[in-house]
């Protein structure tokens, strides 16, 4: 059974430890960790969408960073038109607000699934992964060779997008928005996963067939749940493209998929909040061994397949307890 | 008692192998009508061809006076016309109920709600429990599915097929892997379900056939070769000696 105190007590004391996280960095001397913990917020928001599709809905996608960086794009090129006051394609002028262009990463990364996933829910399985793994490396030419907004070499901008009553200079505070957000966004799919909808979803990975026997439609239910989770990847590049100011086609590259699906696993799949932990583990790995190793990958690899046989549920599933955390 | 359901000519070939060959039915509106035949007979085909899920080469199939034969499963369903499976065919990370409430959820329709907390909607979990009160397994609604025993999960699967509100139910071999007093409490249950739901069953134990049936029509090569009330097919010697025969 699942022991819904722990998990309480664990989730309640990772959320102080982010809330503490700038006075810690400012006590330390380490004002990098900062920035370093935007990230680390930043992959957590991507990583829990792509366990929405992996862990309740069944999908194994290997394009999720289609959807990251497209969201990114969406935050870059409303930035180019607003600094050289052009119109993209002769229409939409560009914006530096918020409450414009993240709307409009995340609405754009919900049509580009709606589309990607019409096609893609029509396969299954190993065929499901290649497709969903071409579809991003379309994305990822795309703006390779969208030579205005600067190709292979990606572009930069000066600024965050404002927000009201935030100081779009100011990292600390920058930090805090990306820890909201990841709150929010647990906050909603943990509530989606036990929804109707969830319910649903979850019946269709169980057992598809018997789903199929009493009357459901499963391909529009998956369809959702794929633009759901493609708008949250969407949002989560659009605060990464705030976070570093500059977008690149890195950010859609099938390898940021690979490092999503890392998280995952690393993580726990199945259970959104091990996202949280996912992304700790691989950025702090990465920070502490890059130093060390170009190569960091070599040790990383290790320990993944460690932890896929000894923890089987992850990260979230040794600090939680071994319970699934879906029926918690 | 007029048909509800009429299968006419139905043509089914695997390769070489015609696994219904001009296959014709009638199973009448309140009626238990089993089907039965040896094996390979063609009849989990005949069943997958009435439930949706094998498309016929050829022929017709009216239920309810609409031709189905061309309808995909969730049509069927809808139209109250509902299977269940010969192994069991469960969702097991869900307890009892909320196999339950999952089906009802379908049949509702309103399934894109993605905010309220649906295992908290009471009159959907009051009405899976009526539902698993039927099958007699209110006393289990809270275990898992798959720590039920197997002859829970059977009456499970027929609670889940009620909850389509099936108006018939496509019984495949109801008792397969059943003891014989998990089977005897089978019978009982679909003895209480009998009047309001009209059932066409596939089975094989034969005390349960004639305890449970109406009619019985027995199928021999994918054709029907005769049907009637259970003593008469039981004195049929054309029945008699192409498949009762080979038991007695």
């Amino acid at each position: 059974m699942v022991d819904t105190r722990r998990q309480a007590v664990v989730l309640l004391a990772t959320l102080a430890l982010l809330l503490a996280l700038p006075t810690l960095a400012t006590a330390m001397s380490m004002p990098y960790l900062v920035t370093l913990g935007s990230q680390v917020v930043i992959y957590a928001i991507a990583a829990a969408s792509l366990d929405l599709l992996i862990g309740y809905a069944g999908l194994p996608s290997f394009g999720h960073a289609g959807f990251f960086g497209l969201g990114a794009y969406v935050v870059g090129i409303f930035a180019f038109h607003a600094a050289d006051q052009s119109r993209f394609l002769g229409l939409v002028p560009g914006s530096t607000q918020a409450w414009i262009v993240w709307p409009a990463a995340i609405g754009v990364c919900a049509i580009a699934s709606l589309a990607i996933g019409a096609l893609s829910l029509r396969t299954a399985g190993v065929s499901f992964i290649m497709i969903t793994l071409a579809f991003a490396q379309m994305l990822y030419f795309l703006f390779v060779s969208l030579k205005v907004y600067g190709g292979t070499d990606g572009m930069g901008f000066d600024s965050r997008n404002t927000l009201a009553g935030i100081d779009p200079g100011s990292d600390t505070q920058f930090y805090y928005v990306c820890v909201a957000a990841l709150v929010l966004v647990v906050v909603v799919f943990r509530r989606l996963v036990r929804s109707r909808f969830g319910m649903v979803l979850e019946g269709l990975r169980q057992n598809e067939r018997r789903m199929a026997a009493v009357g459901i439609a499963s391909y529009r239910v998956r369809l959702v749940a794929f633009a759901i989770a493609g708008a949250g990847a969407g949002f989560a590049g659009a605060l990464d493209a705030n976070l570093l100011r500059y977008v690149s086609p890195d950010a859609l590259h099938w390898t940021m998929s690979g490092d999503l699906l890392v998280m995952v696993v690393l993580g726990g799949v199945g259970s959104l909040y091990g996202a949280v932990y996912g992304a700790i583990a691989f950025v702090g790995l990465q920070s502490v061994l890059s130093q060390w190793t170009e190569h960091w990958m070599i040790v990383l690899g290790p320990i993944l397949v460690a932890v896929v046989l000894v923890a089987r549920r992850g990260l979230w599933g040794v600090l939680g307890g071994a319970g699934d955390g879906r029926q918690g | 008692m007029s048909a509800l359901l009429e299968a006419r000519g139905l043509i089914k070939r695997f390769g070489g192998l015609l696994a219904s060959a001009q296959f014709s039915l009638d199973v009448a509106e309140g009626e238990v009508h089993a089907l039965i035949g040896p094996n390979g007979a063609g009849k989990t085909t005949a069943i997958g061809q009435l439930a949706g899920e094998i498309r016929p080469d050829a022929g017709s199939i009216r239920f309810a006076g609409q031709e189905i034969a061309r309808l995909p499963v969730q049509r069927r369903v809808r139209l109250g016309l509902t299977r269940s499976f010969q192994v069991t065919s469960i969702l097991p990370r869900f307890t009892t109920l909320e196999n339950v409430m999952t089906v009802l959820l379908v049949r509702s329709g309103q399934v894109f709600r993605f905010f309220a907390a649906v295992r908290r909607e009471t009159a959907l979990r009051e009405e899976a429990a009526a539902m698993l009160a039927r099958v007699g397994l209110e006393g289990r609604a809270d275990v898992m599915a798959e720590d039920l025993a197997h002859g829970e999960q059977r009456l499970l699967e027929l609670a889940m097929a009620l909850a389509t509100g099936a108006r018939l139910l496509l019984l495949d071999e109801p008792m397969a892997g059943l003891g014989p007093v998990e089977s005897q409490a089978m019978t009982r249950t679909l003895l209480g379900l009998r009047g309001g739901l009209t059932m066409l069953l596939v089975e094989h134990d034969m005390e349960a056939v004639f305890a449970l049936a109406d009619r019985v029509s027995v199928l021999v090569s994918g054709q029907v070769i005769a049907s009637g009330d259970p003593a008469a097919i039981r004195a049929d010697p054309v029945v008699r000696a192409a498949y009762l025969g080979e038991e007695a």
